[in-house]
């Protein structure tokens, strides 16, 4: 398993598969933005998504999309708050922004958000 | 509570629409006669109908049914829209109120998107720290420019580091009053500002018109919402922001932008009726104008520098949500047009700039403000025997009657910021802070929350010192 860190540092990229992302680390979702929706319920009655961490990976659905790469474009990107699993949930220090950009070929582009991309949490 | 909400929404439509249309039709050849504007007959009541739909899937569809109507929004604008074609032209046999709506359309939907993609090639980072002061600041330096550069391009360019400004403290109030401010108020001083005051230039009011007539209205409103939102602003405390180091530097990217917004600004005047040397491409629905504004869409993203375009996080989703929307509002409003305005005239003799300076606002609130402007300007004219469609008389009318084109002007840019559908730049901004995580409010929200009880007094105080009893 590995952590955020060494995925940005050495930039593994995660998955997709119509509205399912593997991120290849494991991480409690806190926020996820998706073009104009904010999903903060990933319980199990939500509609909208949902998130499963297994040993290597973590999944999420987006349900009310068949295929993010149709709606999420060049310059967009699915962003993430989320805090890495195993650490303090309830420091906010520990709270990541990370941005998912859609590529070819099933790709997701992971990056670690800088202060130019908005995401208030 | 939504669905009382929802029904008294669709009962004061309805009863709009339907009176609107019952005075219209008693009137329609008394008026026909007497202002020379109308050349085709009134559209039977029921018209309206598809406009009233679409109005109300735009306040309900982001509500109730959210991702039906994020996925086919396009395809029922359009269906509504062609509805409304279908009758003039099989039913009316009305080619010319087609023809003139779609450009008008293309007018506006051309300045939009140049504005929107030269301004999404800008980025603008400010590294202070968020003070009630410094909003103020802001919010008064787009209100000023939305002048220059239209409420659209003021709106695209500052929404961004006005969000990251107040990241450690952002609630909705700072974007209500951003969309009240920059993306329609503040825009009330010159034909650039907002498209309503653009087509009483194009009509033949005097550039300088608005601001000499206008800015003793602006100030007082746009300073007295500054202090509202400073009285707001100064209760929220936000997140502690100690560990942040604030540099005080402002940055600017993307300055040959700027040279693309300069020539959006000077194809504004490139119009026949401005310039005699300007060629019409008539019978052609679109002008050099907006040949060069498609243009301008094209050339500046292009070549936009794409690390901007990344940080601004630019997309065309925004721009096409109001392109499509408003196909189907400009389609469908037709008939709804037509027959206020014959009231309008029918009733001209009865209504002072008070009743013009409500009547064009509150439409203006629901309604795209440009068409409703010409029409309510049409009407006021009327009153006074005179001829839209003649320049002269337009000038003569802003020369002699200032009070009644004040009124009308005013009232269609102010109200514009009464709900996310008065004015294009509103829903845009309602976009891209949704999309930095910012949770906004509803149509019915924005409106019982904000514009009704901010913006209602605010507008009744200006027409009881400008209006009551007045004209």
């Amino acid at each position: 398993m590995k952590t955020l860190n060494e995925v940005l540092n050495s930039g593994l990229h995660g998955l997709y598969y119509g509205n399912r992302l593997l991120l290849p680390f494991r991480a409690d979702i806190l926020k996820a933005i998706i073009e104009n929706d904010i999903i903060m319920d990933f319980s199990s009655n939500s509609s909208n998504a949902e998130y499963n961490i297994y040993d290597d990976f973590t999944e999420i659905y987006f349900y009310d999309y068949k295929d993010i790469s149709e709606d999420v474009t060049e310059f967009e990107t699915i962003k993430l708050v989320l805090v890495e699993f195993g650490e303090d949930i309830f420091d906010f220090k520990n709270h990541r922004k990370i941005a998912l950009h859609v590529k070819e070929h099933h790709k997701l582009e992971i990056e670690e958000l800088n202060d130019d991309i908005l995401l208030i949490e | 509570m939504k669905p009382k909400i929802l029904s008294f929404f669709i009962g004061v439509v309805v009863f709009l629409f339907s009176n609107a249309a019952v005075f219209a039709q008693e009137a329609a050849e008394q008026i026909a006669e007497s202002t020379g504007a109308v050349h085709h007959a009134l559209p039977e009541t029921f018209t309206v109908i598809p406009f009233i739909v679409l109005l109300l899937l735009i306040a309900t569809g982001p509500l109730f049914f959210h991702h039906f109507w994020e996925h086919h929004y396009p395809k029922i604008a359009m269906f509504l829209g062609l509805t409304v074609v279908i009758y003039y032209l099989a039913v009316m046999h009305d080619t010319h109120s087609l023809l003139h709506t779609l450009a008008e359309y293309l007018s506006f939907i051309a300045l939009l998107s140049s504005l929107f993609v030269a301004s999404g090639g800008i980025l603008i980072k400010i590294d202070k720290k968020s003070t009630p002061m410094l909003n103020v600041i802001i919010l008064l330096i787009g209100s000023v420019i939305a002048n220059i550069i239209g409420t659209t391009g003021a709106s695209m360019l500052l929404i961004r580091p006005f969000i990251k400004i107040n990241r450690n403290r952002i609630k909705p109030y700072h974007i209500i009053f951003f969309i009240f401010l920059i993306s329609n108020i503040g825009g009330a001083l010159t034909p650039i500002g907002d498209p309503p005051l653009f087509l009483g230039f194009l009509r033949g009011v005097d550039f300088f018109w608005f601001i000499e007539h206008i800015w003793y209205m602006w100030l007082p409103t746009v300073l007295f919402l500054l202090v509202v939102f400073f009285i707001i602003d100064s209760r929220n405390k936000g997140e502690e922001t100690g560990e942040e180091d604030f540099t005080g530097k402002i940055e600017f990217k993307g300055l040959k932008n700027i040279g693309y917004l300069l020539i959006i600004l000077i194809s504004v005047f490139l119009d026949p009726a401005v310039m005699s040397w300007v060629p019409s491409l008539s019978p052609l629905p679109f002008g050099i104008r907006e040949i060069i504004m498609f243009a301008v869409v094209y050339i500046s993203y292009k070549t936009a520098d794409h690390e901007i375009l990344k940080a601004n996080e630019f997309d065309f989703e925004p721009i096409k949500e109001v392109a499509y929307l408003f196909i189907g509002i400009f389609a469908t409003m037709i008939p709804a047009l037509q027959l206020i305005a014959h009231e309008a005239n029918v009733l001209g003799n009865q209504l002072d700039a008070g009743i013009f300076y409500w009547s064009t606002g509150l439409l203006s609130g629901f309604l795209d403000n440009a068409p409703t402007y010409l029409n309510f300007l049409s009407a006021a004219m009327g009153k006074f025997g005179l001829d839209i469609n003649i320049a002269e008389q337009v000038k003569d009318f802003a020369l002699n009657h200032p009070l009644y084109l004040q009124a009308v002007s005013v009232g269609a840019v102010y109200f514009g910021a009464m709900s996310y559908i008065g004015n294009g730049p509103n829903f845009m901004v309602k976009s891209i802070t949704e999309r930095a995580g910012v949770k906004m409010p509803s149509f019915f929200a924005y409106m019982i929350k904000y514009s009704i009880p901010i913006l209602i007094p605010t507008f009744f105080i200006i027409w009881l010192i400008f209006y009551y009893g007045a004209g």
